[in-house]
């Protein structure tokens, strides 16, 4: 049998296909109302996800055995390489992370039919079905055009290529299933819209049912976009983190309409309206992840990201043309069921400014859609144009803002109507936080080097140029003052919830202290304030963001014992050492046979005074001679982030070229991210009650927080860890000691994934819990 | 009978373990048997060990799968009882409490005016009132419904059991329909004498002593915890 594991895995593949058609098959079946054939239907499903967790497994021991027979193991993997980078080459490559994507897919159809078990009896058939097309889709992907199994015509080698050492990184580990758990969770809310619309029910119904699916895939996207920041601005060593790649904003472009769907959809809980608008972000949503996938893998757009160019850009076409026929089409027919009972009463109403903060996410979304697909559209009239991070800049600055200065409004408004004396009162804290903020800002800024304007060159000629020039100017003022002002209302709805609560006990002639009365605000309203927390976490990363506005950017040349003066720092070069080899180099690092490293060693003083050193590398794999890796190297700080990085360096005369950039205000982004997991974690958290589901529940719901907080710690801590300093008095044991990422990170991955398991299975616990309590009250 | 398991001595076997436990100690014994692969003899038994695992797990449940496609398996009381799903006015109703909800928040913390709290408070409440009364309407036929099929079904066991007291419980599902469910007026034994058909039973809320439903936990008039009533008025 071990001699035919290729034909094996790609007999599995089949034998999903053929799972996945007979689950779809028997779900349309059971959608004319015969109860048996939907527990077969959900038995089909579930064995169809177990097979794809089998093809994963005889993927896995191909790579951990070494069998060269099979292409894309001998392609991603070789024999050097440790059991978790070789498990990480699973997803490293275009057809394992397929196969990867589709076990992601059968996790979430998993937990989906576990627990549509006993609910929502006439879409589940529907679900099951349309999540059974995805999964044969990818199974037809893998067989036709990217099949994992496929051997060597040459076949078996002594040993593989290796893993891509760009793609050796900790982040790498954990970004790319962080991404597709929120590309691939969109798929759930996308089968309820097609079961809503296929069975009629078109009510609340099934936008509550998703709600919690759609804001699940909205925390990963949110997780995974940022990981991939950070692996950018850590691997990349270009000093930045997003480079407006397309397939970064291929990335980012369903997060725009996940967040869009996830405020409009609280107007049509509330009121028969948004119907159309909603079913409509909901298609999108799924179609833009497939559109993403399509345009990192078909290869249609140069970008640093891009898997090889195959044949399998076309499947994808096909696909988004069966999903904009599906959806459009059930669409069009269901229309006259879908159109609006009500309509905004009031511009000074909250469902107004949800309306408006919705297009204004659209409008950005099509603004970064539009602009990262202009190089191929311009070809259709001859034209070659390029589209670069400036024409983003430039324009996103100002899209973003309102989208910042809308997130910051709607709180203050109530729904249908809000009355001019309301306005004002809520309004008043919030606009003194604004103006304080601006005149702070203008006071103090400058001298402590983030100025509140920055002068801009004319990127454009004209009135649109010059005026983009002027407000990209004031951009970070105006920002800075709009964090101060979303601060302030976040506050300020924190301050009235918990005023509210202890009047109300007042009356009731209880006492209800500050802090229980915010614990219990946030415990029964978790989805209210969750979502403020959540925008503390975006507001955090909109001061992040404007940091860049304030970056400083140097490159020199330095032979040793020369300085350099960048922002506050003085940089001396104190020469450069080869690893291993080198005496001065660490135990570890005179260990790494896998690589040549070429350290530079750079002594850091701070306003005259000495705080470590740093060593940027160059990393020479021996599986790939040719191809240098940039090895970064960092002093963090809530303040600013010293980044260097080495160029070429002599081996006679130690003449070393740097980049050095001084990034303000970058760690406020990992920040941003560790509120928003934890304000998404307690959105999510199901509404519980001790008496109808025991204390056993709070245990496994707060054990599903515990582990989802610990996972956003240990993303905001980990770089630290990384890239940990040691200080004068060590350094003096051990001067040459470099910060070598290889040591200390699997721990941290671990530590990482261990967290990413819990809160994965915390949230499953939570949906089931829910369960429970539905079934325990059945008249709710 | 249950057929889920038809493998000889190990189907026996299966048979007789409760299907909750199996949950439980099939991923157990998996990983046992993952760990001490692992530790005796390296990563790569581990991955054999856990493929092997999902390959029964996918025998196990196509085989499921194909015998409910055939009738062979019964229906789940779960899946009985989803039959019953929620009425797009149950939605309704919830999503008018949930505004209900809302409104009372926003008046807490200052967010709508007086005037138009109690206009919009008054609509939702009359639209709840209408979606509550037709719920019930809806519900009362299908509650006689139920009511009848039970009295039934355990006037026809009760009757069984006294035909052939040595039959088990599991026996009661494999019996034939009983054309005369009226002979459990004739069962001498508890169990047909709680089957008799009988009213719809409530209880008295001990507060105000408007009648409930059995399994109320609010009184529907004045809204006090049927148990917290109980032990105030004792």
């Amino acid at each position: 049998m071990w001699q035919s594991l290729p034909e094996l895995g790609t007999g599995i593949v089949y034998a999903i296909l053929v799972a996945a058609a007979y689950t779809f098959a028997v779900a349309l079946a059971a959608g004319r109302g015969r109860p048996r054939l939907l527990q077969a239907a959900r038995l089909g499903a579930y064995s169809t996800c177990a097979l794809v967790l089998f093809a994963v497994l005889l993927l896995s021991y191909a790579f951990v055995s070494h069998d060269f027979r099979i292409r894309y193991v001998a392609h991603y993997s070789d024999r050097r390489m440790s059991t978790a980078y070789l498990l990480t080459s699973l997803w490293g490559g275009q057809d394992g992370s397929l196969l990867w994507w589709s076990l992601l897919l059968s996790g979430y159809t998993t937990a989906c039919v576990a627990w549509l078990k006993g609910r929502y009896r006439e879409l589940q058939p529907y679900v099951i079905a349309t999540l059974m097309v995805i999964i044969g889709f990818f199974a037809v992907l893998m067989l036709f055009a990217a099949n994992p199994f496929e051997t060597s015509i040459a076949g078996a080698r002594p040993d593989g290529e290796g893993l891509n050492p760009l793609l050796q990184n900790y982040w790498m580990i954990i970004h790319p299933p962080c991404l597709y758990m929120g590309f691939v969770g969109c798929s759930v809310p996308f089968s309820f819209c097609v079961a809503a619309l296929v069975t009629r029910r078109l009510d609340n119904e099934w936008v509550i049912a998703v709600r919690k699916w759609m804001l699940f895939a909205f925390l990963f996207l949110s997780i995974g976009n940022v990981l991939g920041m950070m692996w950018a601005y850590e691997e990349l060593g270009w000093g930045g983190y997003w480079a407006w790649d397309p397939v970064e904003n291929a990335a980012c472009l369903p997060w725009f309409t996940a967040a869009a769907y996830v405020h409009s959809t609280m107007i049509q809980e509330r009121r028969p309206m948004l119907r159309v608008w909603n079913v409509f972000l909901i298609c999108l949503t799924f179609f833009l992840t497939i559109f993403g996938t399509f345009l990192t893998r078909a290869g249609i757009i140069t970008s640093v990201h891009s898997f090889a160019q195959s044949s399998i850009g076309t499947y994808f076409v096909y696909f988004m043309g069966v999903i904009l026929g599906t959806s459009l089409g059930l669409m069009v027919w269901r229309l006259p069921e879908l159109k609006s009972k009500g309509q905004i009463e009031a511009a000074a109403s909250r469902e107004a400014m949800f309306v408006a903060n919705n297009w204004a996410l659209l409008g950005g979304m099509t603004f970064i859609l539009v602009s990262t697909m202009y190089p191929k559209i311009s070809e259709l009239w001859g034209e070659s144009a390029t589209v670069g991070p400036p024409h983003f800049n430039r324009w996103m600055g100002p899209i973003g803002l309102i989208i910042f200065a809308l997130m910051g409004l709607a709180p203050l408004f109530g729904w249908r109507k809000t009355s001019g004396t309301s306005i004002k009162k809520a309004f008043r804290a919030p606009l003194i936080a604004l103006g304080a903020t601006v005149v702070l800002h203008l006071a103090v800024g400058g001298y402590l080097g983030y100025p509140f304007f920055v002068p801009r060159d004319a990127f454009y000629p004209g009135v649109v140029g010059v005026l983009l020039q002027k407000v990209g100017s004031c951009l970070p003022g105006i920002t800075i003052g709009l964090c101060g002002f979303n601060v302030a209302v976040i506050v300020q709805e924190f301050v009235r919830g918990v005023s509210a609560r202890r009047t109300a006990a007042g009356k009731r002639g209880e006492q209800e202290p500050t802090l229980l009365a915010l614990l219990r605000l946030v415990e029964k309203n978790r989805r209210r304030y969750g979502g403020y927390i959540v925008h503390l976490g975006i507001v955090s990363m909109f001061v992040g963001f404007t940091g860049s506005a304030w970056n400083i950017d140097r490159e020199t040349a330095m032979v040793p014992g020369q300085s350099y003066h960048i922002g506050e720092y003085d940089l001396k070069y104190e020469g450069s050492r080869r690893c291993p080899g080198n005496p001065k180099c660490s135990a570890a690092e005179q260990a790494d046979i896998e690589k040549m490293m070429i350290f530079a060693d750079l002594e850091v003083t701070r306003s005259g005074k000495k705080i470590g050193y740093v060593h940027p590398a160059k990393f020479i794999y021996q599986s790939q001679p040719d191809g240098p890796t940039t090895e970064v190297a960092m002093m963090r700080s809530l303040h600013e982030d010293l980044y260097t990085v080495v160029g070429q360096i002599d081996p006679q005369s130690k003449r070393a070229t740097f980049q050095f950039h001084v990034n303000p205000l970058v760690s406020w982004i990992w920040m941003g991210l560790l509120i928003l997991i934890t304000g998404t974690v307690t959105s999510l958290f199901p509404e519980l009650s001790l008496g109808e589901v025991g204390a056993w529940s709070y245990v496994r719901g707060a054990a599903g927080v515990a582990t989802g907080t610990a996972f956003a710690v240990w993303i905001a801590m980990a770089p630290g860890m990384a890239y940990t300093h040691e200080r004068p008095e060590a350094a003096a044991r051990r001067p040459a000691a470099a910060s070598s990422r290889s040591q200390g990170q699997l721990p941290t991955a671990g530590l990482g994934a261990a967290g990413f398991v819990g809160l994965a299975l915390g949230s499953v616990v939570s949906f089931r819990r829910r369960r429970r309590v539905d079934a325990k009250s059945p008249r709710d | 009978m249950n057929n889920r398991f038809h493998f000889g001595p190990l189907g026996a076997l299966l048979q007789e373990i409760p299907t909750r436990t199996l949950r439980w100690l099939a991923p157990l014994i998996t990983l046992l048997a993952a760990i001490t692969a692992g530790t005796l003899f390296g990563v790569q038994l581990v991955v054999l060990t856990l493929a092997a695992a999902a390959l029964l797990l996918v025998i196990w449940l196509l085989w499921s799968s194909v015998q409910a496609l055939a009738g062979e398996s019964e229906l789940t009381f779960e899946e009985a009882f989803s039959l019953g799903a929620r009425s797009a006015e149950e939605e309704q109703k919830r999503a008018v409490l949930r505004a209900l909800k809302d409104l009372e928040y926003e008046r807490s913390v200052g967010k709508i005016s007086e005037d138009d709290y109690h206009e919009y408070a008054a609509r939702y409440r009359a639209e709840a009132k209408r979606l509550i009364q037709s719920l019930d309407e809806n519900l009362a036929e299908g509650r006689k419904q139920v009511e009848y099929e039970l009295s039934r079904r355990l006037a026809k066991n009760a009757h069984k059991s006294q035909k052939n007291p040595s039959s088990g419980p599991g026996a009661s599902s494999a019996a034939k329909p009983d054309a005369s469910g009226e002979a459990a007026e004739a069962a001498p034994n508890s169990t047909a004498t709680e089957a008799e058909p009988s009213a719809y039973k409530t209880r008295e809320c001990p507060a105000c002593q408007v009648k409930n439903e059995l399994d109320a936990r609010f009184c529907k008039a004045c809204g006090k915890g049927m148990t917290e009533a109980e032990e105030s008025h004792s």
